[in-house]
């Protein structure tokens, strides 16, 4: 596949944990392609490497060999300002457990990845968060604090805050399992209206197989190698 | 914007304060519970070191104001040997010299002293004092304040043939104004002589020197006495209020430069003594009162460590949103310096309202101390002095060190790896 239409290149890549003088290998020789606007799940029983996957593609952990590109950029050898500067721009995150910042409301979680990037202008930048907000389905809470919203409201405000710097790939680390399964579908079907309507890439783990309906290619992990990798035909907003 | 980056990444100090604050309101137990114990210790450091400028300030006008005035003039020799009150560096013309020391810009006014040793003697008790002989006209009352000082009786008069006591010797005597004493000294040459004088006047100054052990009488009486007609241990030199110390003394050194046989002393050197006892009280204090403060800083450290382990999936969260390093650093070291803040704010305001209640009404030392010697020379009443300075200096500085203990704490969690900051449970 051509590189510019590459969202994110692994080659090769190992991880292995140290717990005292053990070695846990958890990702053991991976190479994987994704194409830009994929929606791709990836699946593997408890302990296969998902979440360790996902941490060395949003640069929030280090490879222990091979290679990564997101966007076409290496982020081998980068330093830590310089990974926290890059997953500032090209990378968004949605979390299990939500992880909002309890002390901000929600249009200010929403912009602290444009006020990190240095977006001074106060209203240009409520400008654009109010808008992805409202398209998350927010816009009556803008003021709410985290813990006074429910869970699918707060995965929608990850989701807003994931959305609103227009990031290379967006990470979510079983975005679901932490809901029930209602609101599950409900946050899937705004995942996958945000990669048709934006064509953000999107690669989310589950062990939820409704969940993996969604995916336009599954990628399965066992024991940190990739096992099988196809492409599905997605379920269409099944609400 | 390296400076920036610094402490708040590229969120910018404003954010930061904003996100800082909201956290230590999330906390509000704990953050008032430390800033609590910062707020005593600078309550404390505030109010003594209030106390100590006070003390000082006071003792250093009742040792101008009785005993050394601004500078004083000896005869060359004399200084060397000031312990054994000599006789044998005397001044001569004091009318010129003192007429040429007027005439020095900033000089307020002079007057001619005369020390010696003597004996009192009620006639069953003797006990060694000083006596100092005193102009009345023209006149040692424009120099010193002694006449402040006159608690009981009256101060010296033109004519009057009698001397003023200090407190203590009095109360050793058991004598009062109107009493007599007898005043046996032995003059240049060696011959004994004595007088039995009137107590005038009694002198509570609280310094000791006078107080414990001195005596003052009329200077032509005293070199009558010691057969030194016309001459002068001293001369005291009382500045104008307004002169800078240091220009008036530069310009006296000149002026008396041609005289080689004069030597210029300030109050500071002619009491480097007590000086270096103030020196040393302001280091103890100074260290008592450093411990202390930071003692309650720690308590700064460890409520920033709490946090940073309490908000470690936090500290992941923000660093996966692109929370620099630095960023993540300066979150906490705010936390902390606004609690110093909160806290140096509290303590300060508390001890401003002391402060200033004190330094209206004084203290009253004989209730505190009774007759104690605090070890300054001052008595009665006690006034902290309100320094806004100091207030002002020891509010910031509590921010700024409260800032300094969070660095440890803050750095380590800058340090912390994104993925594991997010297992963290
Ligand atoms: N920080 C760590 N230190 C040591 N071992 C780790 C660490 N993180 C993960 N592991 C181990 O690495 C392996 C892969 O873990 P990982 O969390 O990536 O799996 P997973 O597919 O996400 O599992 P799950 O579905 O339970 O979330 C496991 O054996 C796990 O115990
Ligand atoms: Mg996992």
């Amino acid at each position: 596949m051509n590189e510019a239409e590459l969202a994110a290149r692994v080659r090769n890549v190992t991880k292995t944990y140290r717990v005292g003088n053990l070695s846990v290998p958890a990702v053991r020789g991976v190479d994987l392609d994704i194409e830009k606007g994929a929606f791709l799940s990836l699946a593997g029983p408890s302990g296969s490497g998902k979440t360790t996957l996902l941490n060395l593609l949003g640069a929030l952990d280090t490879a222990t060999s091979g290679d990564i590109w997101i966007g076409g950029h290496s982020i081998n050898g980068l330093s830590n300002k310089e990974l926290a500067d890059f997953r500032n721009t090209n990378l968004g995150f949605v979390f299990q457990t939500f992880n909002l910042v309890p002390v901000l409301t929600v249009i200010e979680n929403a912009e602290l990845p444009l006020q990190l990037r240095g977006m001074t202008d106060r209203d240009e930048r409520r400008d654009k968060v109010e808008k992805i907000l409202v398209e998350v389905g927010l816009g009556d809470l803008l003021d709410r604090r985290p813990n006074e919203l429910s869970g699918g409201q707060q995965q929608r405000v990850a989701i807003a805050r994931a959305l609103v710097k227009n990031p290379t790939i967006v990470l979510a680390d079983e975005p679901t399992a932490n809901l029930d399964s209602e609101t599950a579908r409900e946050i899937m079907v705004l995942m996958q209206a945000m990669n048709e309507k934006f064509g953000t890439t999107f690669v989310f783990s589950t062990h939820d197989p409704l969940v993996m309906e969604y995916a336009t290619r599954l990628v399965l992990l066992r024991d940190g190698k990739i096992e099988s990798d196809e492409r599905t035909e997605p379920v269409q907003n099944a609400i | 914007m390296p400076s920036e980056d610094l402490i708040a990444g590229k969120i910018g100090i404003g954010t930061t304060v904003r996100i800082a604050w909201r956290n230590l309101a999330r906390s509000r137990r704990r953050t008032l519970l430390t800033a609590s114990t910062v707020g005593f210790a600078v309550f404390l450091l505030e109010v003594l070191t209030a106390l100590l400028i006070g003390i000082e300030r006071q003792s250093f006008d009742n040792l101008i104001n009785y005993q050394t005035a601004h500078a004083k003039v000896y005869a060359a020799g004399y200084f060397e040997n000031r312990d054994e009150l000599p006789l044998n560096f005397t001044l001569t013309s004091l009318d010129e010299t003192e007429a040429l020391i007027r005439a020095v810009e900033g000089v307020a006014a002079t007057t001619s002293r005369l020390a010696f040793s003597a004996q009192l003697s009620d006639g069953v008790d003797q006990i060694t004092s000083i006596g100092t002989g005193i102009r009345i006209r023209g006149s040692d009352s424009e120099v010193f304040r002694i006449k402040d000082a006159v608690v009981d009786g009256f101060y010296l008069e033109e004519g009057v043939e009698g001397m003023l006591l200090g407190v203590s010797l009095a109360e050793f005597f058991e004598v009062k104004s109107g009493d007599y004493l007898t005043v046996l000294l032995k003059t240049r040459d060696g011959a004994y002589e004595a007088l039995d004088l009137e107590i005038i006047g009694l002198l509570g100054t609280g310094f000791p020197a006078i107080d414990r052990n001195g005596f003052l009488l009329p200077l032509e009486i005293a070199q009558e006495m010691l057969d030194t007609r016309g001459e002068a241990t001293e001369i005291a030199i009382r500045f104008q209020p307004s002169a800078a110390e240091t220009s008036v003394v530069r310009r006296l050194s000149a002026v008396l430069g041609d005289q080689s046989n004069l030597e210029i002393k300030t109050w500071k050197e002619v009491e480097e003594d007590f000086m270096a006892l103030v020196e040393m009280k302001r280091t103890a204090q100074g260290v008592f009162l450093s411990i202390f403060v930071i003692m309650a800083i720690v308590g700064i450290t460890n409520t920033i460590v709490m946090a940073t382990y309490e908000r470690t999936r936090e500290i992941g969260t923000m660093m996966a949103m692109g929370f620099r390093p630095s960023g993540i650093r300066g979150l906490f070291l705010v936390e902390g310096a606004l609690t110093g803040f909160v806290g140096g704010a509290i303590g300060t305001i508390v001890a401003m309202l002391v402060v200033g209640y004190f330094a209206s009404t004084g203290i009253d030392l004989n209730a505190l101390y009774g007759e104690i010697d605090i070890g300054y020379p001052i008595k009665d009443m006690m006034y902290p002095a309100m320094s806004m300075t100091l207030f002002l200096v020891s509010w910031v500085l509590t921010g700024i060190l409260s800032a300094i203990a969070s660095l440890y704490p803050a750095t380590r969690a800058s340090r912390l790896r994104p993925a594991t900051a997010l297992r963290y449970v």
